[in-house]
């Protein structure tokens, strides 16, 4: 809320300079956005008189002026009509500056010195609407004699200083000047009071002659209070009112309307009036009725937009038809018109659901709407109204008619809360806090309190006060007027060390870590000790996503789909199903750049609808990468790394029923089997890999290969938990190496012949390595020689070339009987 | 018998002298002493002469083996020497090729931030627990005292699922799933991300990285909870760095209060030094302070509806952004690069 502190100040009663008030408000809570200066730029504008007027020789449209600012007269020239001699007028002399930096200099017009300019009310920053007495197209006349040379900022009420209130969501009580201001005054150390009313009520007979009000609907509508005016007179409002109203930033309109949002910052409380004649009489009188309103009903309101309501909308009616809708906007048949008569003066009070409900449907958000939404007091509603007719009889609008139509049935009281002084000391860390200190931090803030005994004492909260509950809102109240800087700084809790929690996966923690947590940042640092860095990609994506990893229409990574109910956009409008549309974008933005040889990696979730529960988050780690040097194998060398941080076993992969968005050929299920026990078959998938297929690769605008592995963090888990590890000692004896040169036929796998020559190697055969693939003219076609290294160790003794020549002989034969495999030599 | 003697070993000296290389040293020393060489035949030839000549001469024939040998031995370390010394000069490299290195990966300097956070709350005995992005409207609202009305909960301004479900608007959820789930004492923080519905420019992404950090005991006062700031702060941005408190309001906590540190731009920037605020400083506008934290003392209907007596406990609670930190911390300028995976940005961390 923009507060004009001229303004505050005078609310608050207080003197003090701004940048102290402002901080002393910051301390104690209620935050400045920033205070704006405004005027400052406006320099050297000062009072002139104009002593002759003359049409200019040579120019048909500009007059020659001679400027009397008191220690010498000047020659201006000016454009405007609207000048005589002896006005008083604002002079812009020279090296004055005005409104956008604009520097006066003196200057020749059509061969005639000017020194200086005479200004426009919007060459000072302002329009007709703050200066209603201002000419159209013309320069500015003060309606009455001033000092010949003096500032004229001042008299134009040019200078203001503004400052721009964060309101906190529990304290609509300060979004006002007197509620500002009684805050002011507290951090002052001062109780506020609000200022007296006095009415001279000189109507005719009594408000509830005039007008009835019926609610219908009192639990959306709490009090209804409506005054009446007579023998109104529109006209524009003083300055003082105007200016007040445009520094806060509402534009002036007239006297009345002026009133009421005059009213509505002042107290915070949104006032309507009514032109009281299209208020339909019934018995003689106008009759008030809220009711809500029925299905499909219209109405149009004063913005001239006709509207269609529901049975959730509160209406301002007569016993025909709505006036307004109530806390949002009045009607086009009820506004207040040139020749309006006779005025009813709304103060009400709404529930603050319904109004925000009212709001949204309707798509309309006033500054009254935005305020009953957050909640208004019903008590306050009386002094608004009655600071209203105050201001109608100050600017002598209307005839203010005696007492009012108040339809208040359940009226909002104070409520005590007891509390225990040494417990809020106690509370708050801060000992020097005493009872007397207590009471007297919150009888400034309005709240009036008792100290019975060190133990006891009752606070009464003004009805205003609705986020005040219990003990804990007294002790804040304490702490930010007592300073919550000033409260001592502890740190003997800050060593403490408490039971360690139970985590989610039902272990203890680690040294403040999940076994989990503790595992995956090691998959981190791997991957990263490997050369990738770490992405980091949006939850949620197009749902085009699917369409360019080519994601089949049946896939339940389209039908568990969790969407989101208000997306920022299509492009972020599905949680992702797969952890691959953001980090193919980022790969696509770094092959855009030509960044060579990129090495993504993301452990992320990935969000799917669950059987029986609204979403499931399942991690998945993933790896993308592309480069000269690299290929499939780049990959699963990298995943097979990352095994083995978790245990020695390696995976298997076998190329069969890898996900759509991969190369078939080109592509791999990675599993093992989920427990060391050679007799127990079952197995985990961990996951994914291969080479992005080039659909895929060519809807993302890939150039280069791309490889990718997905692998499932819970497998990994799963995996690591049953493959604990255990220690044994390291040989002491050296191993026996062998090397072996065979020629296959070409769709003869690595694997199978792994498997063949294990197979008979028996407990001595330690290490099997493959280190050489050659397919080529001195194979053959069709044929390719796999060269391999196997280490024999046994831990009794070292082997000799002897101990060797069994196995061996038992591996050739298994060979060639399983694969025909030959020796090379 | 001697005379030819002599003669073999002046032979042998000066054709030692003339060998280069430490290859031809090997043949020669077969040639010399090796069986059929002359020494050798020497020696055999001793065997027929008169035994009083014969041990004369054959001592002599030995004096001279040995003599040769030790020549040859000399002859060869020198040799070895100078091909070693070659050797040297010839294996000489360029040292300014470049270097045979395994690529550099990086952390997302978000993560790495974290981390950093983590050692710190490790090291005071917090444990770490993560929770869900999508989280209930109950833990992200209702159970943290939220009004119906707060306008946190607008549509404008959070992601909804369904009805119930939104994803999550800051890690707070996970205060009262961890007290549901244990009894006091309580020490956890809370790394993760977090999402609010903004349109994505320089200051605003609409998913984001925060921390939280919940402690629950008897006796926790707001003293501890400033106690606790000031260690934050500190280990953050230098013992130098100042807090200051703000009082504010967050359904969740009372007393709440806003945390600004003193100006890492300014204030702070250097280490060991407190200076005074820079008027043209971008990051605080010559404040001297910016405003990064929320923090406050767990309201006591949190506690209640988490299943924990208010009389017998109490707590306190902040929320650290960790976006906002790294950003401060490294001195990057805009959000922009942390979800675009340029690896010539994340090569940098």
């Amino acid at each position: 809320m923009n507060i004009p502190l001229s303004w505050l100040k005078e609310a608050a009663n207080i003197t003090a300079a701004t940048d102290e008030l402002i901080e002393k408000l910051t301390n104690t809570g209620n935050a400045v956005e920033g205070v704006e200066k405004l005027g400052e730029e406006i320099t050297n504008v000062i009072v002139g008189k104009i002593a002759s007027l003359e049409r200019h020789p040579d120019a048909d449209k500009l007059w020659v002026t001679q400027t009397d600012i008191g220690s010498e007269t000047l020659q201006i020239v000016t454009g405007a009509d609207n000048l005589k001699v002896g006005d008083y007028i604002p002079v812009a002399i020279n090296g004055a500056t005005l409104v956008g930096g604009l520097k006066i200099k003196p200057s020749k017009m059509r061969g005639l010195d000017s020194n200086g300019m005479l200004c426009s009310v919007e060459e000072l920053g302002y329009t007709k609407a703050d200066y209603p007495e201002a000419p159209e197209n013309g320069i500015y006349v003060f309606p009455t004699a001033q000092p010949l040379g003096a500032d004229a900022r001042p008299i134009m009420q040019l200078l203001e200083e503004v400052a721009d209130f964060d309101i906190l969501a529990n304290r609509p009580d300060t979004n006002s000047v007197m509620g500002m201001a009684r805050e002011a005054a507290a951090a002052y150390g001062n109780r506020f009071t609000s200022p007296a009313i006095s009415l001279k009520e000189t109507g005719r007979g009594q408000a509830s002659d005039h007008v009835t009000v019926e609610i219908q609907d009192t639990a959306r509508c709490p009090r209804y209070i409506a005054r009446v005016v007579e023998n109104v007179k529109i006209a524009p409002s003083p300055q003082w009112l105007r200016r007040r109203l445009s520094t806060a930033g509402v534009r002036p309109i007239n006297n009345i309307v002026d009133i009421t949002n005059y009213v509505m910052l002042e107290y915070g409380q949104p006032l309507h009036a009514f032109d009281i004649s299209t208020v339909a009489k019934k018995d003689g009188k106008h009759g008030i009725v809220v009711r809500t309103a029925a299905e499909g009903e219209t109405f149009t309101t004063l913005d001239g937009n006709q509207r269609k309501l529901t049975t959730s909308t509160l209406l301002i009616a007569d016993h025909e038809k709505p006036v307004g809708i109530a806390g949002v906007m009045g009607g086009e048949n009820s506004m207040i018109r040139d020749n309006t008569a006779m005025i009813l003066f709304e103060s009400a009070n709404f529930d603050s659901s319904n109004i925000r409900q009212t709001s949204r449907a309707l798509g309309l958000r006033t500054d009254a709407s935005a305020r009953y939404e957050k909640g208004q007091d019903p008590q306050q509603a009386l002094a608004s109204v009655n600071r209203a007719m105050e201001l109608v009889e100050l600017l002598a609008c209307g005839d203010v008619i005696p007492g009012m139509v108040d339809v208040y049935p359940a009226p909002r009281k104070t409520r005590e809360i007891t509390f225990n002084p040494q417990e809020i000391t106690a509370y708050l860390g801060a000992p020097d806090i005493t009872p007397q200190m207590m009471q007297q931090f919150l009888t400034a803030l309005d709240i009036e309190t008792t100290i019975d005994n060190p133990t006891t004492g009752r606070a009464t909260i003004p009805t205003y006060r609705a986020d005040m509950a219990g003990a804990a809102d007294l002790a804040e109240e304490i702490g930010r007027m007592y300073g919550l800087n000033n409260i001592p700084t502890n740190y003997s809790h800050t060593l403490n060390t408490a039971t360690p929690l139970i985590h989610i996966d039902g272990r203890p923690s680690d040294a403040g870590k999940s076994p989990c947590r503790r595992r995956e940042d090691g998959f981190k640092r791997k991957l990263t000790a490997m050369g990738y860095n770490e992405a980091l990609t949006y939850p949620f994506e197009s749902p085009k996503v699917a369409d360019k990893l080519l994601i089949p229409q049946d896939s339940c990574l389209r039908s568990k789909t969790i969407i989101l109910k208000n997306p920022l956009g299509e492009d972020f409008s599905t949680m992702r199903t797969t952890p691959l549309g953001g980090l193919m974008e980022s790969i696509s933005r770094n092959q855009s750049k030509n960044n060579a040889n990129v090495q993504l990696f993301e452990l992320a979730n990935i969000y799917m609808k669950g059987d029986e529960t609204v979403a499931q988050e399942l991690p998945r780690l993933t790896m993308v990468t592309y480069g000269k040097e690299t290929d499939f194998f780049t990959v699963k060398g990298s995943v097979e790394s990352l095994v083995a941080t978790i245990t020695n076993k390696q995976p298997t992969l076998t190329q069969a029923g890898a996900p759509p968005y991969l190369h078939p050929g080109r592509s791999a299920k990675i599993a093992m089997k989920t427990s060391p026990n050679p007799r127990d078959p079952a197995e985990t998938i961990l996951g994914y890999m291969g080479e992005i297929h080039p659909q895929v690769a060519k809807n993302y605008g890939l150039s280069t290969r791309t490889y990718v592995a997905i692998l499932d963090v819970a497998a990994l888990h799963e995996i690591a938990d049953a493959y604990s590890f255990k220690f044994t000692l390291p040989p002491i004896y050296p191993a026996l190496e062998r090397d072996l040169a065979l020629k296959v036929k070409a769709e003869v796998t690595a694997a199978q012949l792994e498997a063949a020559i294990r197979e008979k190697g028996g407990q001595i055969l330690s290490e099997v390595k493959l280190f050489d693939v050659y397919q080529g003219e001195q194979v053959g076609a069709g044929f390719k020689s796999m060269a391999y290294s196997l280490s024999f160790r046994t831990p009794e003794r070292t082997l000799t070339v002897e101990d060797v020549e069994k196995p061996m002989a038992a591996i050739l034969q298994n060979l060639k009987t399983k694969h025909d495999a030959e020796v090379r030599s | 018998m001697l005379d030819k003697l002599t003669a073999i070993q002046q032979k042998i000296s000066s054709s030692l002298d003339s060998i280069k290389i430490l290859a031809e040293l090997a043949n020669f020393r077969v040639q010399t002493l090796g069986r059929k060489g002359e020494l050798t035949r020497l020696l055999k030839a001793v065997g027929s002469l008169p035994p009083e000549e014969r041990k004369e001469l054959g001592k002599k024939v030995n004096e001279i083996r040995d003599q040769i040998l030790s020549e040859i031995e000399n002859k060869k370390a020198a040799l070895e020497a100078s091909a070693l010394a070659e050797s040297l000069i010839t294996e000489t490299i360029d040292v300014t090729l470049p270097g045979k290195t395994s690529p550099a990966g990086s952390l997302h300097p978000v993560t790495q931030f974290m981390w950093r956070l983590e050692e710190l709350f490790i090291s005071l005995g917090f444990d770490i627990v993560e929770g869900s992005l999508i989280e209930t409207v109950y833990h992200n609202f209702d159970a943290l005292n939220t009004p119906h009305n707060h306008p946190s909960r607008d549509e404008g301004d959070t992601f909804y699922i369904d009805e119930t479900h939104v994803l999550r608007t800051h890690t707070s959820p996970m205060q009262v799933r961890t007290m549901e789930r244990q009894k006091p004492p309580i020490r956890v923080i809370v790394p993760g991300m977090v999402s609010r519905r903004d349109e994505i420019d320089a200051t605003h992404t609409p998913v984001f990285h925060q921390m939280e950090g919940l402690v629950i005991d008897r006796g926790i006062t707001f003293a501890d909870l400033r106690g606790m700031l000031d260690t934050i702060v500190r280990y953050v941005f230098g013992q130098e760095a100042k807090v200051r408190l703000r009082p504010s309001h967050f359904p969740f906590t009372e007393p709440s209060a806003e945390v600004d540190i003193s100006c890492y731009a300014c204030v702070t920037s250097k280490p060991g030094k407190l200076l005074p605020p820079k008027d043209d400083c971008s990051v605080c506008k010559g404040s001297g302070w910016v405003e990064l934290w929320g923090c406050g003392m767990v309201h006591p209907e949190v506690l209640r509806k988490s299943g924990i007596d208010p009389s017998e406990y109490s707590g306190y609670a902040f929320g650290l952004g960790v976006t906002r930190m790294t950003s401060a911390l490294y001195g990057i300028p805009t959000l922009k690069p942390y979800f675009e995976n340029d690896v010539q940005f994340l090569k940098q961390f």
